[in-house]
């Protein structure tokens, strides 16, 4: 641990702006509240997830925040504010004070494919936050059942016009990656919504649905159990969990979606918080505990810089409008 | 016995020192609650849910759990003691019960009641143990089109076997579908009744409904009842009860047993109605049924085994089908929903020690409940003295706080606080909140997976009788929905009433509780 000695000055650099704090209480109202990349952070960071607890991106918010919070010395703690995919908490988040304790953690999906699905009010946009840094990204596969006899995405060609597919949802990945697909490959289907991944695999299971597209993380037990047959991946490279399965890309399909994830701050966040934020962040995830996470929960890292992210994202929330608007696909009727 | 394994598993699930506190924690509590009337297992739930946040979802149902047969013990204490039923579910044990405090014999009426509810208890935990890998096997059948087949089932038998007044449980039934509507529509995308507002997108979570309904409703309207001062409570001794009344007895904790089971696991069922079809059982069977009334060991044996049956079972829907019995039963779906886990026909084989944790520990609870139920008695009925004025606003405060605390919402808080005045002014109207949020949850089940069987047959309604399961079910909702002529035929048919068992018998009992009421 070479950053021992960094931290305990820190550490005490905290207490000392705390008891400073303190004492400058009751006179402090209308003074300068921007705090600078020195005295922050002054209290605890809060890191407010847009989705459920027990979900994997608040699991990923709650592994992130630990070794974050460990290289503050304050407390971060994960906050869940479900709704509207996360769009009430990125609001809420965005509206709050730009003094670096109130982050969220966000989902690509969120920025580049519900605009797709919803209406104004609800759709979010890069505009509204900074991104500090990019986090992982997490692949979703089209997997079939047992008894359909499918294996690859030529088998389903030929099953054409006689299979129903589940997606987790109107304006998510799945369904998006699904639909561009089968649209590319002049395939049909019927399409079924669940309300997420569990449901729509265990449609699979049971062959009400004949294909889905998840998660791999929720895939993968099945997969191994040999209870589904995963029949391509949609990332851009093949997943290093499931090396054997092909991705579209290569098999001449452009539908390169995955879920991504990333921290962002309010706009206006100082320029010094946020270096200080992002060193934070480094060392989480430079940490042995959050690398353990990422392979446990089958999660590429995609630790990228906030502009890179920011450009990735506007380019993918592009390129998906163009291949709607190409295909004539309407994620919402 | 390959499938006995995971049960035994359970065991050590439920003996983790945590999970033992967490027990012991609820049934005394369940106690505590059954003994004050107004305050049911319901509400109690609903106000508690939020602080079970925090700990493992297994300690957390354990807990929940154990408040519900918890109460259906503590019930019978004010009952017996003070004509007082604590609990809806113990309002028959009063005819019996306190007759037999008034003569000396109130030990023997509760410890003919406590070893009642264990027998009735355990019988059902056996059940469940047995029945629920049954219908687990079945997990990979059940599709949109079952699903779609029992939550019609669910909703039409909340309306027609719930207590009470059965037009007022439609409407409320009819509320609560509409309810389920608001939302984004997860097949299309478009908004219903939002109103623009991004916290209504993804329709009205089922949580502070509950709160506001059970929880804040019942407060409100308690402290509006004028509260009888409590009487000195009848002198308890002699709690063993003799050779000759558990002889007496013991029949009808047996029948009690069978017919709280059973009632217990239908949709719409529960503690309330199996008590009192086992005490109107009870009576029809008596050979001298003017016994009744008066004391008879019979009338306080039978309804207090049936309702703790029921108690217990009403949990086999829950967890192996993933639909509610009864009200409370859906506030523990609420429950393990804020704990991540989806309840299912794929709960026993995903999440095994989940599930044989939950029903190994209503073993361990009852034999706690056995246990203290007696020697707690005194410290009980001293918790009546406490004034509504007092414990009103603890709890109305306790639940607001755990209302911002699951979603860390605002808005939330603003539901409950709506819903506990929707809540106050059903109780004050006479509309049961229970058919409600039945229908609450059980219509966005139906919503979307008719939908979703639709789609998958294409548009083809005879798909739903292609499938063996959904057929059934449907034949069954096709029974249950034509019953009242059946058995308005067979009544003007009847000669002598000699069927004691079956359908008949049930209608019988229905009208007999009538003149008991």
């Amino acid at each position: 641990m070479h950053k021992t000695p960094f931290r305990q000055a820190l550490l005490g650099a905290t207490a000392v702006t705390a008891a400073l704090a303190l004492t400058a209480c009751g006179g402090n109202v209308g003074g300068n509240a921007q705090a600078s990349g020195e005295d922050f952070p002054t209290e605890p960071v809060t890191l407010t997830v847009g989705q459920a607890a027990g979900g994997s991106t608040d699991l990923i918010a709650r592994a992130v925040a630990e070794g974050a919070s460990e290289d503050l010395g304050v407390p971060m703690p994960v906050v869940n504010k479900p709704g509207a995919n996360g769009a009430l908490a990125t609001q809420e988040v965005a509206g709050a004070a730009a003094d670096g304790h109130d982050l969220v953690l966000l989902n690509a999906s969120l920025i580049t494919i519900t605009p797709l699905a919803v209406g104004e009010e609800e759709a979010v946009s890069l505009d509204d936050v900074e991104v500090l840094k990019g986090l992982s990204q997490d692949d979703y596969v089209m997997v079939a059942s047992k008894e359909s006899g499918l294996k690859t995405v030529e088998d389903v060609k030929n099953a054409s016009g006689t299979f129903s597919y589940g997606t987790t949802g109107v304006g998510t990945g799945s369904q998006l990656a699904q639909t561009i697909l089968f649209e590319q490959a002049e395939i049909t289907g019927t399409e079924v919504p669940f309300d997420s991944g569990s449901p729509a695999l265990t449609a699979v299971l049971g062959n009400q649905v004949q294909v889905a597209t998840i998660q791999l993380g929720e895939a993968k037990p099945q997969i191994d159990a040999g209870e589904v047959v995963p029949i391509v991946v949609f990332s851009e490279e093949r997943n290093e969990f499931l090396p054997d399965v092909p991705t579209a890309v290569e098999s001449g399909y452009d539908v390169p979606v995955a879920q991504y994830r990333a921290v962002a701050a309010p706009n206006g966040t100082p320029q010094e918080v946020k270096d200080r934020l992002v060193e934070a962040f480094d060392a989480a995830l430079a940490s042995e505990a959050y690398q353990q996470f990422n392979e446990q929960n089958l999660l590429t890292p995609r630790e990228i810089s906030g502009e890179e992210v920011e450009a990735e994202w506007t380019e993918l929330a592009e390129r998906y409008q163009q291949l709607v608007e190409e295909y004539d696909i309407s994620l919402a009727e | 016995m390959d499938f006995l394994q995971p049960a035994l598993d359970g065991f050590s699930v439920v003996l983790e020192p945590t999970n033992l506190l967490y027990c012991l924690l609820g049934v005394t509590i369940g106690m505590l609650i059954g003994v004050l009337p107004g305050l049911g297992p319901a509400a109690t739930i609903a106000i508690l849910l939020p602080l079970t946040y925090g700990v493992e979802p297994v300690t957390a149902i354990i807990m929940l759990a154990g408040i519900f047969y918890g109460a259906q013990y503590g019930g019978t204490i004010t009952s017996v003691l003070l004509r007082l039923p604590g609990e809806a579910s113990s309002v028959v044990t009063v005819f019996d019960g306190y007759m037999m405090a008034k003569q000396g014999r109130a030990g023997t009426a509760l410890g003919i009641a406590a070893i009642g509810s264990f027998v009735g208890g355990t019988v059902a935990i056996i059940g469940l143990t047995f029945l629920a890998p049954l219908v687990a096997g079945f997990a990979l059948d059940f599709g949109p089109p079952e699903y779609t087949a029992l939550a019609l089932l669910g909703i039409l038998l909340v309306a027609t076997i719930s207590n009470g007044n059965k037009s007022k449980a439609l409407i409320a039934a009819c509320f609560g579908l509409l309810l389920a509507t608001v939302g984004r529509d997860i097949f299309t995308g478009g908004e219903r009744f939002t109103f623009g507002n991004v916290n209504l997108a993804d329709g009205i979570d089922f949580v502070p409904v509950a709160m506001g309904l059970f929880g804040l409703g019942e407060i409100l309207h308690n402290l509006e009842e004028r509260h009888r001062a409590a009487k000195a409570p009848a002198k308890v001794s002699n709690v063993w009860p003799s050779g000759a009344d558990l002889r007496q007895a013991s029949g009808s904790i047996g029948r009690g047993s069978v017919l709280g089971f059973f009632l217990g696991i239908l949709p719409g069922g529960g503690a309330t109605i199996s008590s009192m079809a086992a005490y109107a059982m009870e009576k029809k069977r008596a050979k001298r049924p003017e016994r009744f009334g008066r004391g008879a060991v019979e009338g306080v044996a039978g309804p207090e085994t049936a309702n703790n049956a029921a108690a217990t079972s009403s949990f086999i829907p829950l967890l192996t089908l993933g639909i509610p019995a009864n009200a409370t039963m859906a506030l523990m779906f609420g429950a393990l929903l804020i704990q991540g886990v989806t309840p299912g026909p794929q709960l026993v084989q995903q999440e095994p020690e989940l599930f044989w944790g939950v029903v190994n520990s209503m073993y361990i609870g009852n034999i706690l409940l056995l246990i203290m139920s007696i020697p707690l008695i005194g410290v009980f009925v001293r918790i009546l003295r406490v004034r509504a004025a007092i414990l009103g606003p603890i709890t109305a405060l306790i639940t607001l706080l755990g209302a911002y605390t699951i979603n860390n919402s605002m808005f939330d808080v603003t539901l409950v606080v709506l819903f506990g005045a929707i809540g106050y002014l059903m109780k004050k109207y006479g509309f049961e909140p229970g058919p409600l949020v039945l229908a609450f949850v059980l219509g966005s089940l139906l919503e979307s997976n008719l939908r979703r069987s639709l789609l998958v047959f294409e548009g083809d309604v005879t798909g739903f009788f292609a499938r063996p399961i959904s057929a059934t079910l449907l034949l069954l909702f096709l029974l249950v929905a034509a019953l009242p002529l059946i058995q308005s035929a067979l009544r003007r048919r009847r000669t002598r009433g000699t069927s004691p068992e079956g359908m008949p018998a049930e209608d019988s009992d229905r009208t007999s509780v009538k003149e008991n009421a």
